[in-house]
């Protein structure tokens, strides 16, 4: 038995290592999806974009590798049992945010959307909405395995930021329907706020979820 | 001489049996929430159980023996048996039973019988304990469950570390629970086949010497122990599903209140400590394992900020305090008379 506890010990540390480092993953996609767009706008498809838009492919995969390590150990190893199903949840939720940025910087490199200059702006604002909210919810996420005191100021950050990106992607989206584009440049336009602004929205809906199982979690 | 004792005996075996069947509930939420295997749990219990009832068992025995002075072995099988019986009709229908309260109604029947007078010093002080255990128990979860509090909201720990932490503490937790328990309800068993108990004293290795007292004891916790490995199982499912679905932190402090009221009820040490400190003592009496495991889950609750009590489980209590002993009583009573009559035992 004690040989057992020993296991479950070393096991345990080596599985929250892995939480720890598929958090990080989320923090380096938001950075780096930041810095893509706004390298897109001002340069469209160069070649620092694509190494940056590489960079977050190669997160995604990392970040799955680490969802399916974090996912089998705890099977395996029984560990939390009584919270095992909130948190196998919580992470594959965690995931889809990530796969959702990977989704966005792919469209961008594969439709090549021509940002017209007025609204250049307008699209960093909101990636820079969108990565805030996602970075908020990973801190979230964090304090529910480590101190879960904090979970509510961050996610009550979250909800903040998720707000203004719906502000802001609707005026833009209402400028954008206002000019004389044609149709399809408006629609693709639109469909592209509409990704940045789904990153925001993922997040906030991983939130909500949070909350409920922190008060479960809750002495 | 040794075979009659034994075939004597089997009515305390058999409570025994049935008590480490039904209330060695301690690692039910570990073991429903898969915390713990069964067998661990099983194993750990045992080994307790057996420690509690050899090392602490005589404090409460002593009150139960001035209950009753039961010097016939006819007459403590038929004590045992009466209780044993009327514990399983009682978990038949529900009740939460005690085999506390189930042992000294058959005393008291014995004593009536016996035309012995029932000292009502002892009774009320008894009677008093049954009430003490599930409020003390619901006490001590309150207290313990404001210390997880506070330990908590300064001590950040990660989810995997806490949950280790959780694991170790419910088995400490379960292994003193099941110590206070042997040390506690030892007494039930076996208490009223002390005086009449043939058994010379053994000696072990090292040096160590089992009374004839302990020897019985060692058998009655035996046959717990067997009661928690061939059938405990079930019962620890359902408890860990059903009355105590409790998050594992929770159950700890269940485990541990209800441990920490059968031990203060048993602990002769404790008690010369306490004394020796001028405070008040408890008498050391069997409680009920079950009824202090309900009043900690209440106690938690209302601390946890429920309103309600559950008055339907809390009026089951106090009416297996009232239908337990009595039925326990007439049914040793009328049992007594066939023994004696029928078969020409000798019985008082």
């Amino acid at each position: 038995m004690f040989h057992l506890h020993l296991s479950l010990f070393s096991k345990a540390k080596a599985l929250e290592t892995d939480i720890d480092r598929f958090h990080d993953k989320l923090i380096d996609a938001s950075m780096t999806f930041t810095q893509a767009i706004k390298i897109y706008t001002s340069e469209g498809r160069s070649n620092d974009f694509q190494k940056h838009s590489k960079q977050i492919k190669q997160i995604e995969h990392n970040a799955d590798e680490l969802r399916r390590n974090i996912e089998n150990n705890l099977y395996s190893y029984n560990l939390i049992p009584d919270l095992r199903a909130d948190v196998l949840e919580l992470i594959e939720n965690f995931d889809k945010v990530i796969n959702k940025i990977d989704e966005v910087t792919y469209m961008f490199y594969a439709e090549q959307p021509i940002i017209p200059e007025e609204y250049q702006m307008s699209f960093n604002d909101l990636v820079r909405l969108s990565a805030d909210a996602a970075e908020n919810m990973c801190k979230a996420s964090r304090a529910f395995f480590r101190d879960i005191s904090t979970v509510r100021d961050y996610s009550q950050k979250v909800y903040f930021v998720e707000h203004e990106s719906d502000l802001c992607s609707r005026n833009m989206i209402e400028n954008i329907f206002a000019s004389d584009r044609s149709l399809a440049e408006k629609i693709q336009l639109r469909q592209f706020i509409d990704g940045i602004a789904n990153i925001a929205d993922q997040a906030e809906d991983f939130i909500d979820q949070l909350l409920i199982f922190t008060i479960k979690r809750d002495i | 001489m040794e075979l009659t004792f034994l075939l004597y005996l089997s009515s305390g075996l058999f409570l025994g049996w049935s008590l480490g069947a039904s209330e060695a509930s301690n690692f039910g939420t570990a073991v429903a929430t898969k915390m713990i295997k069964f067998r661990t749990a099983a194993i750990i219990s045992s080994v307790c159980v057996i420690l509690g009832a050899v090392i602490e068992g005589s404090g409460a025995t002593k009150t139960l023996d001035t209950l009753g002075d039961i010097t016939s072995l006819a007459g403590a099988f038929m004590v045992a048996l009466s209780a044993a019986l009327t514990t399983a009709w009682m978990v038949r229908i529900s009740i939460p039973v005690s085999t506390s309260q189930a042992i000294v109604g058959a005393i008291i029947g014995w004593n009536f019988f016996a035309g012995r007078s029932t000292d009502l010093t002892i009774l009320s002080e008894i009677i008093t304990a049954w009430f003490l255990g599930p409020i003390f128990g619901g006490i001590f979860a309150v207290i313990l469950y404001a210390l997880l509090k506070l330990i908590f909201t300064h001590w950040k720990l990660h989810i995997l570390r806490k949950d280790n932490l959780t694991r170790i503490a419910l088995i400490l937790a379960g292994a003193f629970g099941m110590y206070a328990l042997g040390a506690n309800n030892i007494a039930n068993v076996m208490g009223v086949f002390v005086k009449s108990s043939p058994l010379p004293a053994l000696k072990l290795p090292l040096g160590i010497v089992l009374s004839q007292e302990q020897v019985l004891f060692l058998l009655g916790s035996i046959a717990i122990s067997i009661g928690i490995s061939t059938y405990s199982h079930k019962v620890i499912k359902t408890i860990g599903n059903t009355i105590m679905k409790l998050s594992p932190l929770m159950a700890w402090v269940v485990v541990l209140a209800h441990g920490i009221v059968l031990y203060i009820f048993s602990s002769v040490e404790l008690r010369d400590l306490l004394i020796s400190w001028h405070l008040p003592t408890l008498p050391l009496v069997p409680v009920s394992a079950t009824q202090a495991i309900i009043g900690s889950v209440i106690g938690l609750g209302l601390a946890k900020g429920g309103r309600d009590l559950n008055w339907n489980i809390i009026g089951k209590i106090i009416i297996s305090f009232i239908i337990t002993p009595i039925t326990s009583a007439v049914i040793c009573y009328i049992s007594l008379f066939f023994l004696q009559n029928v078969f020409q035992q000798v019985v008082y």
